[in-house]
C-alpha cells in the first residue's frame, strides 16, 4: 500500500495562504459581527515566536460559524478553503463528534458538531485511527458511518479542534482571522502563560480600546465567549 | 558480534565470566536472541528471582553499525511480573556499544551467595566483575554520576535503581542516553528485579578503540542506508510529527477518539488532556529553554525525545513519552505537566516502569488511598516505592498485586501486566493483541507493518470486523521480527506507508549480513520468535484462558462511546493459528 504522503508542507502552506487571501472573505464566514452580543472582542499583536503558544487553545476547540448539513469535504474545501491536496495528504486523522472519519464525502456536518483535524499519528492506535487505513476494522465501534445529507444547508455552528501539525500550519491563519473561545479557557491560558508571554505581546485591544498587557491575566471571562484575533508584529 | 558473554554470579569463589561462540544462536539479535536463550535454557517453572533464571541482554542485529535507528537492545528473562517469558527493549547507547565490543549477548546467570552488590565493567581488554557496596540503594542518576566520575563520560551504562535492588516486579533496567542520563528503560515485566536478584547494579560498557561494525557489502549498505534515512525524513510521522511533539502527540488524538483510559479505565476522555498534550508539552519545553527534539542514541534520525526543564530552566527529565503522560496523567486524573514530569524523573531514578506505576497508582486511587487528580499524593506514593516502605513494596509489585491487596475489581492487567494507554473497548483490535501476546498487555507487541506489505496470511479485508484477528497476528509477527533487528519500532510508520522504505530496510539488513533477506524471511523470523515464546509460556503453565482481557472490559461500557470489548474467546484462540 502506498499513500500519497510525499509532499512539501512549505509549498502547501504557501498555497493555503493564497487560498485564504483569495477566498477567505467569501467562504470563511466567522467574524465578530455575525455573533450576538454582548460578547467581548480581544485583539492581540504578538511577536511571531509567540504564535505557537496559542495552538494549545486551538487544540481545545473553538467555535466557527459555518453552513451545516453538508458533507465534510464541502466544509473543508469550499467553506474553509483548504486545498484538496492538503485535505488528502495532511488531514489523515479526522474525528467528527469523537468518531473516526474514513470518508469525507459521506460524513455530514451537523449543527453543534465537533470536528477535530490531525495529521497522521504514530503507534498502532494512531494507525488504526487513520482515515481509510488498513487497520480501520480495529476500531469499527468508533468509526463514523455514512450519514444522511440534510434536505437544506443552513447556518450553524461547530466546534473545531486543530491538533499537532495541522494547528501549526492552519493555526496562524485562523488566529489572524479570529476565533471564538470559551472565556474560561482563555482566562486559564492567560493566567498560566509563562513570563515570556507578556514580553512577546506587543499590543492588546479589548472591544477596540487599548488594553494594558499586564492586565490580561487579571480579566475575568469565566462565562463569556470571546472573539480573539492574534496577529504577528510586522 | 560473534560471541556471547556469560557471567555466573553464583560461581564458587565469586562471579565468573566466560565467553563462548554463538553456536545455535548464530545470526540472532535482540528479541530473537533473548527469547531463544530463555526458551532453551531457563526452566519454565523456575522462580524468576532464583538461580535458574537468566537475564539476557542482546543488541539488535544491526546495532554497532552505521545503520540509522538501530540502537535498541532487548532484555529477556522469565518475568517476575507475569511468570512468563519477557522481552523488554530500550534505546540509549548500550546496544551500540555492546555490539561494538563484539557481544551478541551478555547473560547473567546463577545467584550470588550473599547480598554483595557488583558492578561489571566490559571494555576491549575484557571483563571485570567487582564488588561495590558503595553503590547500594543509589538511584540511577546518582549512580551514573558516580560511574562517570570513575570511568569518564564516554561509557554506556546499563543499571538498576532502588526498585531493582529491592526486586520489585515493576523494576526496570536503565540504559544511559547520549548525555549520560539514565533515561531509556527496558521497562516492562520486572526485568530490573531479575538484574537485582543477580546482584548486579550496573554494567559499564566502554568501546574505546573498538571499530564500528562493518557491512558485508559496503556499497549496497551505503545506498540502502541513504534511502532508508530519506524515507524516514520524508514521512509525516517520522519526519515531522514525532520530532515536533514526541510520542505524546497522541494524547489529544486518542482522547478525541474516546480511547484515553481515564480514572483507572472508568472513562475514555480526560478533561485535562489538552494541558498535558504533546502540543502543550512542546510549548512548555520551548519556553524553558529545553529541547523539543533529540535522539536517544547515536544514529537516531527520528529524534522523538527531548529535554524537559523545570520552572527554573534546569534539567528535570527527558521528554515524558505518551505512555508515561497517560499513566501518570489521565489515568490518575492529573493534568499538571510538571507533576507528570517529576513522576517520570522519579520512575527513571528508582528504576520503575512508568506504565505499571501509573496503572498501579490509578488502582489505589480507585481504592480511596488518594483522590484522582491529586498530583502531590501520587508523588508521595511513588516516594514510598523508592523508599521501600511496606506500602511502597506493594505498589512496586504492580497493579495486579496492588488490586488484590486493596480489593479493587477494576484492575487493568493481562497476565499480571498493566495495560498501556489505549482502551481496548473503542479500539478492539488493540485489545486482541493485549490479550494474546505472550508478553502480557503490551502496546508494542503488535505494532509494526501490515499484512499488505509483508504478504503474511493473505490479504485482509479491513472492512470486516473478523479481520482484527488476522491483523493482530500479522502485526505481532512483524513486530517480533523488527524487535530482533535493533531497529526502533517507530520506523514502522515509514515502512508501512512507503514500499521503497520497506525495501530499503530489507536491503540494509541484506547488505549488512551478506544474506539476502526477503519479506518471507522477516515473516519466518517473527513466527520463530513467537513460537519460542509461546512454547515457554505453555511449559510455564499458561493456557488459552490466560489470553483474555479482564472481565470488566466486556461488562462495563466505556463513555463516551459506551463501547464494550466484544471479540469472542474462540476468535482470540485463533490468533496464533497460522
Amino acid at each position: 500500500m502506498e499513500l500519497p504522503i510525499t509532499f512539501c508542507p512549505r509549498a502547501l502552506i504557501r498555497k493555503l495562504d493564497d487560498v485564504f487571501k483569495n477566498t477567505c472573505n467569501k467562504v470563511y464566514v466567522m467574524n465578530a459581527e455575525l455573533e450576538n452580543d454582548p460578547k467581548a472582542v480581544l485583539s492581540l499583536t504578538v511577536e511571531e515566536e509567540l504564535i505557537p503558544t496559542f495552538y494549545v487553545l486551538l487544540s481545545q476547540g473553538f467555535t466557527v460559524k459555518v453552513r451545516v448539513g453538508c458533507t465534510m469535504r464541502e466544509l473543508l474545501q469550499r467553506q474553509l478553503g483548504l486545498s484538496a491536496d492538503y485535505i488528502e495528504q495532511r488531514l489523515q486523522t479526522i474525528f467528527l463528534d469523537g468518531k473516526a472519519v474514513d470518508n469525507i464525502d459521506t460524513a455530514v456536518v451537523r449543527n453543534g458538531s465537533t470536528l477535530a483535524l490531525s495529521a497522521a499519528m504514530p503507534g498502532l492506535a494512531g494507525a488504526t485511527l487513520r482515515r481509510g487505513g488498513a487497520y480501520a476494522s480495529m476500531r469499527s465501534q468508533i468509526s463514523h458511518g455514512k450519514s444522511k445529507l440534510s434536505d437544506h444547508i443552513k447556518e450553524g455552528e461547530l466546534v473545531l479542534k486543530l491538533f499537532n501539525l495541522v494547528a501549526r500550519e492552519l493555526g496562524p491563519m485562523f488566529l489572524a482571522k479570529g476565533v471564538w473561545l470559551k472565556g474560561k479557557s482563555l482566562q486559564g491560558f492567560l493566567q498560566k502563560a509563562p513570563d515570556s508571554f507578556r514580553g512577546g505581546c506587543r499590543a492588546a485591544e479589548l472591544n477596540g480600546q487599548p488594553l494594558d498587557i499586564d492586565s490580561l491575566d487579571k480579566l475575568e471571562w469565566d462565562q463569556q465567549e470571546i472573539f480573539v484575533t492574534v496577529k504577528k508584529t510586522l | 558480534m560473534d560471541k556471547i558473554l556469560r557471567i555466573n554470579m553464583g560461581s564458587e569463589g565469586g562471579p565468573q565470566a566466560s565467553e563462548e561462540p554463538l553456536g545455535d544462536y548464530a545470526g540472532l539479535g535482540g528479541r530473537a536472541m533473548t527469547s531463544a536463550i530463555v526458551a532453551k535454557e531457563v526452566p519454565p517453572l523456575c522462580h524468576p528471582l532464583g538461580k535458574n533464571n537468566k537475564l539476557v541482554i542482546a543488541p539488535g542485529m544491526l546495532s554497532g553499525s552505521n545503520t540509522a535507528q538501530s540502537g535498541r537492545a532487548s532484555v529477556g528473562c522469565k518475568s517476575p511480573l507475569t511468570g512468563g517469558i519477557k522481552e523488554a527493549n530500550a534505546g540509549g547507547q548500550g546496544s551500540q556499544v555492546m555490539a561494538r565490543l563484539g557481544y551478541a549477548a551478555v547473560v547473567l546467570e546463577g545467584k550470588p551467595k550473599d547480598d554483595t552488590l557488583y558492578k561489571v565493567v566490559i571494555n576491549k581488554d575484557g571483563v571485570a566483575i567487582t564488588p561495590d557496596n558503595s553503590l547500594k540503594m543509589l538511584g540511577n542518576y546518582d549512580l551514573i554520576d558516580k560511574i562517570n566520575a570513575e570511568y569518564g563520560d564516554k561509557v554506556a551504562c546499563i543499571s538498576i535503581g532502588q526498585a531493582g535492588e529491592m526486586k520489585m516486579a515493576a523494576a526496570t533496567v536503565a540504559f544511559t542516553d547520549m548525555e549520560q542520563r539514565p533515561t531509556r528503560h527496558a521497562g516492562r515485566g520486572g526485568v530490573g528485579a531479575v538484574m537485582g536478584a543477580k546482584g548486579v547494579k550496573v554494567i559499564v560498557l566502554d568501546d574505546a578503540d573498538m571499530p564500528t561494525r562493518s557491512p558485508k557489502d559496503p556499497e549496497k549498505f551505503k545506498e540502502a542506508n541513504k534511502a532508508f534515512v530519506a524515507g524516514l525524513k520524508k514521512h509525516p510521522i517520522t519526519g515531522e510529527g514525532l520530532p515536533g511533539f514526541g510520542t505524546n502527540v497522541l494524547t489529544n488524538v486518542i482522547n478525541e477518539a474516546g480511547a484515553l483510559p481515564t480514572h483507572n479505565f472508568q472513562t475514555g476522555r480526560f478533561e485535562g488532556a489538552g494541558k498535558i498534550s504533546g502540543e502543550a508539552q512542546s510549548e512548555i519545553m520551548t519556553s524553558r529553554g529545553g529541547k523539543v527534539s533529540k535522539g536517544c542514541h547515536k544514529g537516531c534520525v527520528i529524534r522523538c525525545s527531548g529535554i524537559y526543564n523545570d520552572k527554573d530552566g534546569n534539567f528535570l527529565t527527558k521528554r515524558p513519552e505518551y505512555e508515561t503522560v497517560w499513566a501518570h496523567g489521565g489515568n490518575c486524573g492529573i493534568d499538571d505537566m510538571d507533576a507528570i514530569a517529576m513522576l517520570d524523573r522519579m520512575d527513571d531514578d528508582y528504576g520503575l516502569d512508568t506504565i505499571e506505576m501509573g496503572a498501579t497508582i490509578g488502582v489505589v486511587m480507585e481504592a480511596g488511598l488518594a483522590k484522582f487528580g491529586d498530583a502531590e499524593a501520587a508523588i508521595n506514593l511513588l516516594k514510598e516505592v523508592g523508599q521501600g516502605t511496606p506500602l511502597g513494596r506493594i505498589l512496586g509489585s504492580g497493579a495486579a498485586v496492588t488490586g488484590k491487596v486493596f480489593g479493587v475489581e477494576r484492575v487493568p492487567v493481562v497476565k499480571g501486566q498493566a495495560l498501556p494507554a489505549y482502551d481496548p473497548r473503542p479500539v478492539q483490535g488493540i485489545g486482541v493483541t493485549y490479550a494474546t501476546t505472550p508478553m502480557g498487555a503490551d502496546h508494542t507487541a503488535g505494532y509494526a507493518v501490515t499484512a499488505n506489505v509483508l504478504g503474511v496470511g493473505g490479504n485482509v479485508d479491513p472492512l470486516k470486523p473478523e479481520g482484527q484477528i488476522e491483523l493482530s497476528r500479522n502485526l505481532q509477527i512483524a513486530t517480533a521480527a523488527i524487535d530482533a533487528t535493533g531497529f526502533c519500532l517507530f520506523i514502522a510508520f515509514a515502512i508501512l506507508d512507503q514500499a521503497d522504505t520497506f525495501q530499503a530496510m530489507l536491503d540494509l539488513i541484506s547488505a549488512f549480513s551478506g544474506q539476502e533477506l526477503t519479506a518471507d524471511g522477516v515473516t519466518a523470523l517473527g513466527k520463530k520468535i513467537l513460537t519460542d515464546e509461546r512454547d515457554f509460556n505453555a511449559r510455564a503453565g499458561f493456557t488459552k484462558e490466560h489470553d483474555r482481557l479482564p472481565e470488566f472490559f466486556q461488562n462495563e461500557p466505556l463513555p463516551p462511546h459506551n463501547a464494550t470489548f466484544t471479540v469472542k474467546d474462540e476468535d482470540l484462540d485463533q490468533v496464533f493459528n497460522w
